[in-house]
């Protein structure tokens, strides 16, 4: 009985855990997704423990409790790719953004530099005219 | 044939209006960088542009200083995102040439003429300026190795110094190129298996002035280059083959 409890336990502080730190938004869209159906696993694996013995006469394993660690080892390491494949989507963006970043610049640059002589040429046209002046109500005045 | 030869004919023609980008990245190179912008613009016709690799020295005042256009790159990419950061810009800008050269020295402006000049009449898309002499052994052996596994037959694949066409200036401003962390071998398969044309030209050039070969200056960097470029190779395997990279003179 007590380690039935100590599964239920463990799947249940797991997955209230996962439940909660989702809640809290943190989780970009299918990240979510994917740790919540985590957190179902736990739950589900946890309070009806016998679900592995049932899948390991379904699948025809000996030694039903290798199941959930070989299971889990593959997610692990699918999701493992799935990171480093989003990684190197973010390496890309992140290097175009630099050099693009770059190219931007030295336009900016350029195009201030050809700015600032025809202002040199006319220097009347913009200075002359005299800043607006708008009367801020005070605090009193309402 | 017909398509290529009526190409290289346009080409011919046109050379006068063309526009030509000289691209040298460039990463704490301030003592030579200045004097390399200098002599490439004495024999070549076209605008100049240095991209600074996030140097920590005057690199991108001394380019300025010699008249080049600067980019300066926020933080450090490597000699090839620095290269395509140009090639980015020469799309951008519309240029019809894109010529890449080192910074350091070890490419002498003064072969740009001729390396050009066999471009033009190879009729290739890129052509590679190549100075086999300067390959040690452990270089020929990598290169005959890779020349194995890719089926390119270019006597050296790291040569910095190249001219491209538009077209390969556009597949190598892509997406696709952006990942590539050296500008030797994964550029190489891009461009065949977008089916353009390599071509070698023979150049001469000095060893490198200051500090060795990024690539080559320790064995555990070897092993390391290797394996990643054979890891790249395996990534691009079934593109091989289909575009045999014009041989040297073969056409000239």
């Amino acid at each position: 009985m007590s380690a039935v409890l100590t599964a239920a336990l463990i799947g249940i502080a797991m997955a209230g855990a996962i439940f909660y730190l989702v809640r809290r938004d943190h989780l970009h869209g299918s990240y979510a997704l994917w740790w919540l159906a985590v957190a179902a696993a736990a739950l589900l694996l946890g309070v009806f423990p016998q679900a592995i013995d049932w899948l390991g006469r379904v699948t025809g394993i000996a030694y039903a409790p290798v199941l959930p660690i070989i299971i889990g080892l593959a997610m692990i390491l699918l999701r493992m790719l799935k990171m480093d494949i989003d990684r190197s989507r973010s390496e890309r963006q992140l290097r175009r953004l630099t050099q693009k970043l770059g190219i931007i610049e030295q336009e900016l640059m350029q195009a201030r530099a050809m700015q600032r002589p025809a202002a040199i040429a006319e220097p009347t046209a913009p200075r002359t005219k005299t800043a607006q002046v708008i009367p801020l109500p005070k605090s009193g005045d309402a | 044939m017909q398509l290529t030869l009526r190409g290289r004919n346009v080409r011919e023609k046109d050379q006068s209006n063309q526009r030509l980008l000289a691209i040298i990245p460039a990463r704490n190179e301030a003592a030579t960088v200045g004097e390399i912008v200098r002599r490439v613009r004495a024999v070549v016709k076209g605008d100049i542009l240095v991209v600074n690799d996030a140097s920590d020295d005057a690199t991108s005042a001394q380019a300025r200083l010699a008249g080049a256009t600067v980019v300066d790159l926020p933080f450090q990419l490597g000699a090839w995102g620095a290269a395509q950061t140009g090639l980015r810009y020469a799309k951008r800008n519309g240029f019809d040439i894109a010529l890449t050269l080192d910074a350091d020295g070890q490419h002498h402006p003064e072969e740009l003429p001729a390396l050009l000049e066999g471009w033009r009449c190879s009729g290739a898309h890129v052509a590679i300026g190549t100075f086999p002499a300067r390959l040690s052994a452990a270089k020929r052996l990598a290169w005959q190795y890779f020349r194995l596994l890719t089926g390119i037959g270019v006597q050296d694949f790291t040569s910095g110094l190249r001219v491209y066409d538009r077209r390969a200036i556009s597949v190598l401003a892509s997406r696709k190129a952006s990942l590539l962390d050296y500008q030797d071998l994964g550029v190489l398969m891009l461009l065949r298996k977008k089916g353009l044309r390599l071509h070698e030209v023979p150049t001469v050039m000095s060893p490198r002035r200051t500090g060795g070969s990024r690539v080559f200056s320790s064995w555990l960097m070897v092993a390391r280059y290797m394996l990643h470029t054979t890891v790249l190779c395996f990534a691009q395997f079934g593109a091989r083959g289909r575009i045999a990279p014009a041989r040297r003179g073969a056409r000239a």
